[in-house]
């Protein structure tokens, strides 16, 4: 397949990831913060730093107030980042490559931007915002669906796959990051559950968390069933074993050894230990890695499609 | 708001569906009582439907003049136009043998030239052309068929005579369009395709396979097709990705391709160089090889036309084709059929003055209110001067042209373009028509079922080009009337 294609169909993929995974995150936010005991510090400015976008943010507004932010993160095309971007990004790049996606692809990508276009200031509004962002999220699994239900596992695939599996990962390993984000007023474990379940909330894993570990949101369990559980789709070992079967379909060798140095450190990980300290420099090195993989994967794939130089500069992932 | 054939106002050109008001054609009858029938408000929500289903299948056309939009919707109207079977047997049978002599008539002009030395194609006219390839002399492509894909555009006068008024065989482009206008249709008016046989247009992206896989080199192997684009802000971009898609080929750029010291083309994919058999090519001659010919063309493939030449690819339409896509050598064609196929003409050209012939010339400059004239090379409805539309100023300006280069102009008398019932604002009106088959010729030949009927959609406009803002309907030929 074309390099320029399959960097297309990768980069599409991400950016769906993102819309999505940004929505499930604002949704999440916003119920949280109605549940926070007065005096606890998470606030919007704290969301900026988990997606990593607090500078992007404070080049273009002063008050991280919940406008600015909730129009920052969904509708501002200066955020390469926001849902709407981020979906107008994916629906120009289906645009290139309608040939190898099913035809109905291209037109249900083509009703998400329309969608989000029409609706996405209406998502400023908390009362409207979580009905919009949750069909933005099923319009999105209407096209997951849709390619699982109708494509060949071809290379097109494999690419998708790669792309919006690196960006779950690197999302999940943010989310993670919330818990350090907060700091409670007081030493309360009833709070401390309360954060660890809206994390499990904000990666809609908290019904899977409960069904197969506990029903308690203790914090090295949710730490164990993010980062290492093998079932769950948002968990990062997860989705490394998904990047793994991808890359079983694809040639070149470099980007499997970079994978299994993050298999075996998530592996490898003592949970309880992670869950009192070192967890923001456990993810800070995960997302590193997954940088590190998305280069390497682009410079054995995307290559040709690169006479001089080889980046996708919309996305800093570091 | 209902389409009612008896008060439908009628321009007294030759109208596609209705003889006299309340009157319908053989074969229309059963559209009409269909239309009456629907209530106003069905009819309207089904045209809604229509755009809504457009905008979400993102069919779009791109005017240039729109800089930086790059969606327009296809502007779609709901009322079929209907061409009965046996009248249309006649116009394929015309247009297969039309193109059949344009081919033998580029392959002649790339090799001996002997309808110039025996007196019937003026050597002066070949002389002058602005897409006479002198790199493409000598060239072989298989089985002597240059233009592989051809639009050639169709009009009706007022007395119902069909007339050819030009032959595309560079890149032309429209057949998407009648694809998906017939998908719209059938989603749309289900009901309507139970009463009456409409023949199928599906059957061309396989057809166009198929003459595209006869070009390949590698006879004993799957071909790789692509499709070559200038990019996604081509103006038919969309038309570029869905006839890969729906063949199954692959969407290239110039910049995915490189040819090698072995003069064949390679796609750059992830696991390096793949070899390329055919390339359907949607780039101009002067941008396909650098090396040859616009060498800041940065669209093309440098050592493309090496490539073709050693017959390491297939090209179609073959560089150099466009030689005979020109309005003053369309004036030719009949000759050339009489020539090469020893036949008559089957479908007539519209009467044609040749700025280049002082009698024509004279009579065109006396004239100019009356005609249309255009030049010999532009598409797309460009630099044209239509007479009894214009100002006493762009005559004089058409004048000035003429005079200072006649070879590049003709003219011909305005015909009153037939008309169709369409709906516009709410009400049913006739608007002008044409209509654009497409014939494929390389083993064997192939005429769509219709073509793409274009619309000029602003009252008594004659410009049904979609690039200066028409539209278009789906085509029907069907067999017998199932209004009864």
């Amino acid at each position: 397949m074309l390099a320029r294609v399959a960097e297309n169909l990768y980069w599409m993929a991400r950016y769906l990831e993102r819309a999505e995974d940004t929505a499930r995150l604002i949704n999440a936010a916003t119920m949280m913060l109605m549940d926070m005991p007065r005096g606890a510090s998470f606030g919007w400015e704290d969301l900026l730093r988990v997606v990593g976008l607090d500078e992007d943010f404070h080049q273009h507004y002063d008050e991280a107030s919940e406008t600015a932010v909730m129009s920052f993160l969904i509708q501002d095309e200066r955020n390469p980042s926001s849902i709407f971007a981020c979906v107008r990004h994916a629906r120009e790049n289906t645009r290139t490559f309608r040939e190898v996606l099913p035809r109905e692809s291209w037109e249900w990508v083509n009703e998400l931007y329309l969608y989000t276009s029409t609706h996405k200031s209406s998502a400023l509004d908390r009362r409207k915002r979580i009905e919009v962002l949750t069909e933005i999220i099923r319009r999105r699994q209407a096209v997951v669906g849709l390619l699982s239900g109708t494509m060949s596992r071809d290379e097109a695939f494999q690419f998708m796959r790669l792309g919006r599996n690196i960006e779950r990962a690197d999302m999940t390993t943010r989310v993670l990051d919330v818990s350090y984000a907060i700091n409670l007023p007081f030493q309360d474990s009833q709070y401390h559950d309360l954060i660890w379940m809206s994390v499990l909330q904000a990666l809609s894993a908290h019904q899977m968390y409960r069904r197969h570990v506990s029903v308690h949101a203790k914090g090295h369990k949710v730490l164990a069933f993010l980062l290492n559980d093998i079932q769950f789709p948002r968990s990062v070992r997860h989705c490394l074993h998904e990047i793994q079967f991808a890359l079983d379909e694809l040639p070149g060798v470099e980007p499997m050894r970079r994978l299994q140095g993050m298999l075996n450190l998530v592996d490898g990980a003592d949970y309880r230990v992670l869950a009192k300290n070192g967890l923001h420099e456990f993810c800070d090195d995960i997302q590193a890695r997954l940088a590190d993989l998305n280069t390497v994967i682009g410079e054995t794939y995307f290559r040709a499609a690169h006479p001089q130089k080889m980046s996708q500069s919309l996305f800093n992932l570091v | 708001m209902k389409i009612d054939c008896g008060s439908y106002p009628l321009m007294g050109g030759y109208d596609e569906l209705l003889e006299a008001p309340g009157k319908p054609r053989d074969g229309a009858g059963g559209l009409c009582d269909y239309f009456a029938e629907l209530p106003a408000d069905e009819l309207e929500a089904r045209h809604h439907a229509v755009d809504a289903a457009i905008m979400a299948a993102g069919i779009t056309f791109t005017v240039y003049s729109e800089a930086g939009n790059i969606d327009r919707a296809w502007p779609f109207d709901v009322v079929p136009r209907i061409i009965d079977k046996l009248e249309w047997d006649h116009i394929e049978a015309g247009l297969k043998q039309r193109l059949k002599a344009l081919n033998c008539f580029i392959d002649d002009i790339y090799h001996a030239q002997t309808i110039v030395r025996d007196g019937v194609f003026p050597a002066e006219v070949l002389a002058d052309s602005k897409n006479f390839r002198a790199a493409c002399v000598g060239a072989n492509p298989p089985f002597g068929v240059w233009a592989h894909i051809c639009g050639t555009d169709l009009v009706r006068d007022g007395d119902g005579t069909v007339y050819v008024l030009e032959d595309n065989l560079r890149v032309p482009s429209g057949v998407s369009y009648m694809l998906e206008n017939r998908q719209l249709m059938k989603r749309l008016f289900p009901e309507l395709f139970a009463r009456y046989d409409v023949l199928p247009v599906d059957d061309y992206t396989a057809q166009l396979y198929d003459t595209l896989a006869a070009l390949s080199p590698r006879e004993d192997e799957r071909p790789e097709i692509a499709v070559l684009t200038p990019g996604v802000f081509n103006s038919a971009y969309f038309e570029h990705s869905y006839l890969a898609q729906q063949m199954g080929a692959h969407l290239v750029e110039g910049p995915d391709l490189v040819v090698l010291d072995d003069d064949c083309v390679y796609m750059k994919t992830i696991e390096g160089l793949t070899r390329l058999d055919v390339i359907y090519r949607r780039i101009d001659d002067d941008f396909i090889d650098p090396e040859v010919f616009r060498a800041d063309s940065a669209l093309g493939v440098p050592g493309l036309m090496r490539a073709w030449k050693a017959g390491k690819v297939g090209i179609a339409n073959a560089p150099g084709a466009g030689v005979a896509d020109d309005k003053v050598v369309y004036a030719y064609v009949p000759e050339m059929i009489r020539y090469y196929l020893g036949e008559d003409a089957i479908l007539p050209n519209v009467p044609s003055y040749l700025c280049m012939n002082e009698a024509d010339r004279e009579y065109v400059l006396a004239n100019l209110d009356k005609l249309v004239v255009k030049p010999a090379n532009e598409s797309g409805g460009y630099g044209m001067l239509v007479g009894p539309k214009s100002t006493a100023e762009e005559q004089a300006i058409f004048a000035d042209l003429i005079r200072a280069n006649p070879r590049n102009y003709m003219a011909q008398p305005t015909l009153s373009l037939s008309t169709v019932p369409t709906l516009c604002d709410g009400a049913i009106e006739p608007r002008h028509v044409d209509l654009r088959p497409f014939i494929l010729q390389a083993r064997d030949m192939y005429v769509t079922h219709g073509g793409l009927t274009r619309v000029a959609l602003r009252r008594g406009s004659l410009v049904v080009n979609s690039s200066q803002g028409g539209g278009s309907k789906d085509t029907w030929i069907i067999q017998g009337d199932a209004s009864c």
